[in-house]
């Protein structure tokens, strides 16, 4: 291990040392060169202050301009020239220039033309990011990649426009999208994830940017294989004025106003930028809208000073955040959709006292402070410094309930379906549903829309209730009742005061909770790159960040109640079970259901913490380096970069089930109670119990080529090949309860080679070729890429109802190949038009089986063996070959045409077409043992936990196929094929609309700039978003892990259990939809 | 910096408003006022009124097609002309049926699921009726003491089992369970939860004082004042179902009674075996709820006091589901001389009156009436001082001799023993009248 970490050490340090043998350039090269210089200046005159790159279309060389618009180019080629000037939020401007031979052509002012659209659409690419960030729920809606005008065209065209249908960046995860703030990395340390709410609302915050895709060399960072995106937010980065707007919207906010000042850069070297923005819906007593249910709140500011001196330093003070309360809404199974005639159905709000209330309430703040320090050590070196710190309050409320009914409106057992359920006829088959039903949850009906009873051997089948009462309650959702199919409030008021009375010293009934996740950062980046050398660029970094998540509950409204009673409602309904498990007397057994032993029984009042109150710490180091060669026909870079990460969970709670799990095997009591086992064993109370560190070491190398055919046509390739360690968020078992991380970081913990070592790490490997050209009339790429993915590692949790309790179940050796094409062309049609098309056809799949160990949180046996023992922790592996990964769609394309008139006229359409979209998987309808009767240690399953009816070895016959020889049909991958109905509980579901035209979603926008006296202006634009108004197109969802227990209670296996019956109705998935037709429409007034 | 000074001034303008709700606690029940506005539409009936207006045949209206349709267990051999299963469909329009009671049960302890019981005091006496509903916890939402408005349109009266409740129509088409023939077929549902939502209303605030106990000895449970046993009238029997009554100077004598009627002894095998005494596995277990083995049947354990002729014993069942949270609790007994002894903890016992007639076939006999209690607050027994309670295992479920192990921080007394009846406590029992 010390060797390999040496010696990567070393590699770095041989880089360095080219460096310092690398001659200084010779004084020919500095005589009467040919140069061509030109400020960046906006339609006002202005310079042009943001991130530009100025490119010779014919010699391809490019350069990017300073902060006050200013840009040069040394030591060209004498001819008539093509310059491509390309500037974040303005449209592209080609001007033809004549070099001639030792002299310096000066451009003077270049004009680029404000793209009017883009502001709002960021601003719109912002509220969808936001809004997809449910971070406790798990399974949040898939996020679009960060909001990016990138100037390469396929980026451009397809970070907005596919946004509707969750496109996700070659198929990545949001983690793999690195997010940095004047150079200092702002992804969260635990989650992985930027949180985009921190700059709610606050666009010319993050106007300025420089985006790297994918595997590109990077100067601010080493990159990965997602792309880069770094916000500059130095004040003289704005142009001089006054800035404010008024928006308007159908969408989860429906107003905006805003104001910006900007100083500019003053005669004093100071520079002075301020925003603030306000974003605000109340509820609207409405059904079937856009954000149904929800209101909206965020107040956002941005504060940004900066001094220059003359001998090249700079200092920044950047300030921003965005304190924001906001509703949230829910994904559905189809048949609510169905019974509620909208996809704006939303399940967590109701009426209270007459007034519309949201259950689910996100408050969100994110302050943020970065000092950044630059400093230009002379032409060709410079030397960036930043330190930032950035506390992340971020909370959501929801209701929990105890010992009362479950207060959710689309809780499964309140739908028709659950009614209309599987039913088995005398041979064990389901019967009661069929494809019809399956796709109309309502049931078959007649021609004339009626339902039509079916019988079976002269029985009603197929419903446990009455046509009748079936239909009323059905009825009872068509019309939204409003006590039936909402959260009904006042229901639960009367609850709590009608248990004030019956139980005045009880726990509440039901109450509000907030679930906190902040996390607190310190991070610091030092950043140098130097250019002095012949054809040599290098670059140098390093970032250390500290951070420490802090999670908790907290009591957020009682509802009424008098006080909560801090113990687990679970833990308290499984307690009988958890008797059986070890000697515990009672008084044991009550510690289990205690969330915090040393406090048992803890009234709560509004505010108080409760639930579980734990630290995650984490540190991350990061040193990296990298050299770009640059020569006439072919450029070469490369970089290496070592990761140290390092995760220790600490609580000030110890929860009883933790304790339990202790005691019921002490061997491993270290494993869940961390390094104060033995004192929290012998009653000793601390105000912090720590758990063990976890330490990773990742190396990373990447390296590229670019091969000039000439100055309009090249072809890039890049490489990558790195480790990644889990994140927090996946190397905890349940980190609420206790401190015990995946078994591969155990391996890890205690490894004796490179191989174990490395266990718990991500492998990733991956490479894009790309063609690349640039005309005049047309420009664009072809970029193939394919990345591998091993040993990867996700968590779940979910209620087994074999098991009858929750279940966490761990989920490692993940393997996945990402490859596919990207393309994307722009061709200019006349004077006016552009006609942009773009397409990703993609293939991401699992590439083998996966490991699975699922546990039960309380501790309880989630099977037995055959003799009769318990098994705590299931090892199984998961039939995942083959299947597709779920993040986003794989096969996207879209159509634009662009207009734009020279009196200020901006307009386009775009069409774009969404398919091969998958729908999540849960491990746990895919586990091997279900299928087979056998796990994968080849020890047989006993009794329910299997997707057989009956037989001992011969079990699987039921639901898997068998060919004429009795032998299970198997798939290309190698997974056994089921029967009907069996399959549609464990196969992959396609999320696309078998009818074609569902696919498309059209948008337009357009929008006028207006020239008034004095250099004001004023600019109008409306971008609609689906106007064709596409109710059908399906973004995202998740398979429900739990399975039914079937309902052959009354007949017994041979092993004397029931069996699990695959009823593929009863739980079945969610999902989100695109919203439907939607506006934005921005007045802006520059003065 | 002028400029900044005005923004900042606008921002601190802009305020995070909050919403209120003003929830004004009297609107959230009704008050008699409010009741009769809600009936105006129609009638309240009375419970036993209820289902003799609308429970008119002894099969039910519920259909008329025996052959497709048909009502589950009618076995005439036995019974001629006697349903144990009945749905009687109320109408959905027309005038508002409606029927008010005070809950009399308590979900918390799990002995009773998706079940209440309401109680009406008419004329000084108690009519009760059962409802179905397809909620778990409901007596987080409707307590025991809280009294109920129901509007009965669109659902129906029927008999499980022989036991009346508001339900809707159901059908069970489990053709793998024993005795399907007599099974399959519909007989009374659980009423989805959003009907409870929409079809029950409070009225004032839960008050469990005026629900109304009959002290009855278990001798006047099974005989009526002739002498006769009030199981045979399976008829008359319908209307003492669901009664509250307490019965005094009680005692549990560690016996059960098999399926098959016949009555045998618990184990108390505690310390030394898993299976013969653990009720997980055994369901002789001297426990109140040990496994069914799944099947899911309340188990029953006998009641015994000295109600009969020249004080002679008698006894009843206390039925416990093996998924109530207290099923793994011990039958409360004494050491006495090293030898475990029942009897020593006496006094009163408070439940719910029923019975399970789930096919004619079953005879009449005294063994059928049984007493559910939601949980051990329903116990109110002493022990006499004449042995030694277990140590560890007093208030405790089925547990090993190694149990001593969990002794941390022994002062910590959770709420569970201050709920407890089992109590030794000299000062309880002598405010109890007791001494």
């Amino acid at each position: 291990m010390k060797k390999t970490l040496f010696f990567l050490l070393a590699l770095i340090g041989a880089t360095c040392s080219i460096v310092a043998q690398q001659n200084a350039p010779t004084s020919e090269q500095f005589s009467s060169p040919t140069r061509l210089v030109g400020q960046l200046v906006n339609e006002d005159g202005v310079p042009i202050v943001g991130y530009a790159t100025i490119t010779l279309g014919n010699q391809n060389i490019s350069t990017s301009a300073n902060e006050r618009g200013e840009f040069s180019l040394s030591y060209l080629e004498a001819m008539d020239e093509e310059v491509i000037i390309e500037a974040d939020g303005y449209i592209s401007n080609i001007v033809q220039v004549q070099l001639t031979p030792g002299q310096t052509t000066d451009m003077g002012n270049v004009t680029l033309i404000t793209d009017m659209g883009l502001a709002a659409k960021e601003e719109v690419l912002l509220t969808l990011a936001e809004a997809d960030l449910n971070d406790d729920e798990g399974k949040s809606q898939s996020v679009s990649s960060a909001p990016s005008a990138s100037q390469d065209v396929f980026n451009a065209t397809t970070s907005f426009a596919w946004s509707t249908g969750r496109y996700r960046n070659r198929g990545y995860e949001q983690t793999f999208e690195k997010n940095y703030i004047n150079g200092l990395a702002f992804n969260s340390a635990e989650r992985g994830t930027f949180n985009f709410s921190a700059m709610g609302g606050l666009n010319d915050a993050s106007r300025n940017k420089e985006i790297v895709s994918n595997i590109e060399a990077a100067n601010f960072t080493f990159g990965g294989i997602g792309n880069s995106t770094n916000y500059l937010m130095d004040a003289s980065r704005y142009a001089q004025g006054w800035k404010v707007g008024l928006a308007g919207t159908n969408r989860q906010y429906k107003g905006r106003v805003n104001a910006t000042y900007a100083s500019g850069p003053l005669n004093n070297g100071w520079s002075f930028i301020a925003q603030l923005a306000w974003r605000y819906s109340p509820y609207i007593d409405a059904k079937g809208i856009i954000g149904e249910g929800i209101a909206y709140n965020s107040f956002g500011y941005f504060l940004s000073a900066q001094k220059d001196w003359q001998n090249g330093h700079r200092l920044s003070l950047i300030t921003f955040g965005a304190p924001t309360e906001r509703g949230q809404s829910g994904a559905v199974t189809q048949e609510v959709y169905d019974l509620t005639g909208s996809i704006n159905y939303n399940p967590y709000w109701g009426y209270c006292n007459g007034k519309v209330r949201n259950s689910r309430i996100v408050k969100a703040y994110d302050p943020t402070a970065i000092v950044s320090y630059e400093w230009q050590i002379d032409p060709m070196q410079r030397l960036r410094a930043a330190v930032g710190y950035h506390y992340s309050f971020y909370s959501n409320s929801a209701l929990t309930f105890y010992n009362a009914p479950d207060p959710r409106p689309d809780y499964y057992r309140n739908m028709p379906s659950y009614f209309y359920d599987g039913q088995l006829d005398a041979n064990g088959q389901l019967i009661s549903k069929d494809n019809t039903a399956w796709m109309n949850p309502l049931g078959i009906t007649d021609d004339n829309g009626n339902l039509v009873e079916q019988t079976y051997n002269g029985n009603i089948v197929g419903r446990t209730m009455d046509m009748a009462t079936y239909q009323r309650l059905t009825d009872l959702w068509k019309a939204r009742d409003n006590k039936a199919t909402q959260i009904d409030w006042d229901g639960l008021y009367a609850a709590n005061q009608a248990n004030n009375i019956a139980d005045p010293n009880g726990s509440a009934s039901y109450m509000q909770e907030r679930r906190h996740n902040d996390i607190e950062e310190a991070i610091m980046n030092i950043n140098y790159s130097n250019s002095k050398f012949d054809h040599l660029k290098i670059t140098a970094g390093m970032d250390v960040k500290y951070a420490q998540g802090i999670h908790y509950k907290s009591v957020d409204d009682l509802l009424g109640a008098n006080q909560w009673i801090d113990v687990d409602p679970f833990a308290e309904r499984d307690i009988k079970d958890l008797a059986t498990n070890i000697g515990l007397t009672q008084e044991g057994i009550e510690f289990v259901k205690q969330n915090d032993i040393f406090h048992p029984n803890a009234v709560k009042k509004q505010g108080d913490r409760f639930g579980y109150n734990y630290y995650m710490n984490m540190v991350q180091a990061n040193v990296w380096a990298q050299n770009e060669w640059n020569f006439n026909d072919f450029d070469v870079y490369y970089a290496l970069k070592i990761a140290y990460s390092s995760m220790q969970r600490n609580t000030t709670m110890v929860n009883g089930r933790a304790w339990y799990l202790a005691v019921l095997n002490e061997r491993y009591m270290n494993h869940y109670l961390g390094q104060d086992a033995q004192d929290i064993l012998n009653g000793k109370e601390k105000s912090l119990y720590r758990g063990y560190a976890h330490n990773f070491i990742d190396p990373a190398f990447k390296a590229g080529f670019t091969y000039k055919i000439n100055g309009r046509n090249r072809i890039k390739l890049n490489l990558i090949a790195q480790t990644e360690a889990p994140l927090a968020r996946d190397a905890y078992v349940s980190a609420r309860v206790h401190d015990a991380v995946i078994p591969t970081i155990y391996t890890h913990d205690y490894a004796k080679n490179l191989a174990e070592y490395f266990a718990s790490s991500q492998k990733i490997a991956g490479g894009d070729l790309t063609y690349e050209f640039n005309y005049n009339i047309v420009r664009g790429r072809v970029t193939a890429y394919y990345t591998q993915f091993w040993d990867g590692s996700e968590m779940n949790g979910y209620y087994d109802d074999q098991a009858r309790t929750f279940v966490n179940q761990t989920l490692t050796g993940i393997n996945r190949a990402h490859r596919g094409i990207e393309a994307a062309a722009a061709v200019k049609l006349g004077t006016y038009f552009t006609l942009t098309g773009a397409v990703n056809a993609g293939d991401y799949r699992y590439t083998s089986n996966a490991y699975s160990i699922t546990s039960a949180e309380n501790g309880m046996p989630v099977a037995t063996k055959m003799d009769g023992t318990t098994i705590h922790e299931l090892v199984d592996s998961v039939y995942i070959n083959g299947l597709h990964v779920a993040n986003g769609p794989q096969l996207t394309a879209s159509l634009k045409l662009s207009f734009f008139h020279s009196k200020m006229w901006f307009a386009d359409i775009t069409c774009t077409y969404y398919d091969r979209n998958y729908l999540d998987f849960a491990p746990s309808r895919r586990m091997k043992s279900m299928y087979t009767g056998t796990y994968e240690d080849g020890t047989r399953v006993n009794g329910s936990y299997r997707m057989v009816s009956n037989g001992m070895n011969q079990g699987y016959e039921n639901a898997v196929l068998l060919d004429d020889a009795g032998e299970m049909v198997l798939d290309k991958f190698g997974s056994p094929q089921l029967r009907y109905p069996y399959n549609l509980m464990a196969d992959q579901e396609s999320l696309v609309s078998s009818n074609v035209w569902n696919r498309f979603i059209f948008d337009a926008s357009v929008g006028k700039l207006i020239y008034l006296p004095n250099r004001q202006q004023l600019s109008i634009n409306l971008s609609v978003t689906n106007f064709t108004n596409n109710t059908k197109l399906k973004t995202g969802g998740y398979q429900q892990a739990r399975i039914a227990r079937g309902n052959l209670q009354q007949k017994k296996t041979e092993e004397g259990n029931s069996v699990l019956m695959p009823n593929a109705w009863k739980f079945p998935s969610k999902y989100y939809y695109a919203w439907g037709a939607n506006f934005y429409l921005s007045v802006t007034y520059k003065f | 910096m002028k400029a900044i000074k005005y923004l900042s001034i606008a921002a601190l303008a802009v305020s995070m408003t909050a919403c209120k709700y003003d929830i004004q606690p009297d609107k959230l029940y009704l008050n008699e006022d409010k009741v009769k506005e809600l009936t105006a539409d129609g009638k309240i009936y009375h419970l036993d009124e209820l289902l003799d207006v609308f429970s008119t045949t002894e099969e039910g209206n519920y259909k008329s097609d025996t052959v497709n349709y048909r009502t589950r267990a009618n076995d005439e051999s036995n019974n001629p002309g006697i349903w144990l299963y009945s749905i009687d469909t109320l109408p959905s329009s027309g005038p508002g049926i409606y029927i008010r009671g005070r809950v009399s049960t308590d979900d918390y302890g799990g002995n009773f699921y998706k079940a209440l019981v309401i109680q009406e005091i008419v004329d000084g006496k108690q009519q009760n009726l059962r409802l179905s509903i397809d909620m778990g916890s409901a007596s987080g939402m409707y307590p025991r003491g809280q009294e109920l408005l129901i509007r009965c349109n669109g659902l129906a009266i029927g008999r499980y089992a022989n036991q009346p409740q508001l339900c809707v129509p159901s059908y069970n088409n489990n053709t793998n369970a024993s005795s399907a023939e007599q099974k399959v077929g519909w007989n009374p549902g659980r009423i989805p939860a959003p009907f409870c939502r929409t079809h029950f209303h409070l009225i004032g605030l839960p008050d469990e004082s005026k629900l109304k106990y009959d002290t009855m000895t278990i001798y006047q449970i099974h005989r009526d004042a002739e002498g006769n046993y009030t199981y045979n009238d399976i008829k008359g029997a319908r209307k003492i179902d669901g009664r509250l009554v307490v019965i005094k100077d009680a005692w549990f004598d560690g016996q059960f009674v098999k399926t098959n009627g016949e009555q045998d002894t618990c184990h108390i095998y505690y310390p030394d075996s898993i299976s013969h005494g653990n009720p997980e596995y055994d369901s002789n277990s001297a426990v109140f709820g040990p496994t069914t083995g799944n099947v899911g049947y309340p188990q029953s354990r006998c009641l015994v006091d000295k109600s009969g002729k020249n004080g002679a014993l008698q006894w009843t069942l206390v039925s416990t589901s093996e998924y109530a949270k207290y099923a793994y609790f011990y039958l409360p007994f004494e050491y006495v001389d090293g030898v475990h002894k029942y009897g020593t903890f006496k006094g009163n016992v408070r439940g719910i009156l029923g019975f399970y007639m789930d096919n004619a076939g079953y005879k009449p006999d005294r063994s059928k009436w049984s007493i559910t209690i939601c949980d051990l607050n329903d116990l109110e027994l002493y022990a006499d001082g004449t042995g030694e309670v277990p140590a560890g295992t007093k208030w405790g479920p089925y547990t090993r001799p190694d149990g001593q192990k969990i002794d941390l921080r022994k002062e910590w007394q959770m709420n569970i023993y201050e709920r407890s009846i089992l109590q030794t406590n000299e000062e309880k029992r002598k405010a109890n009248g007791l001494e």
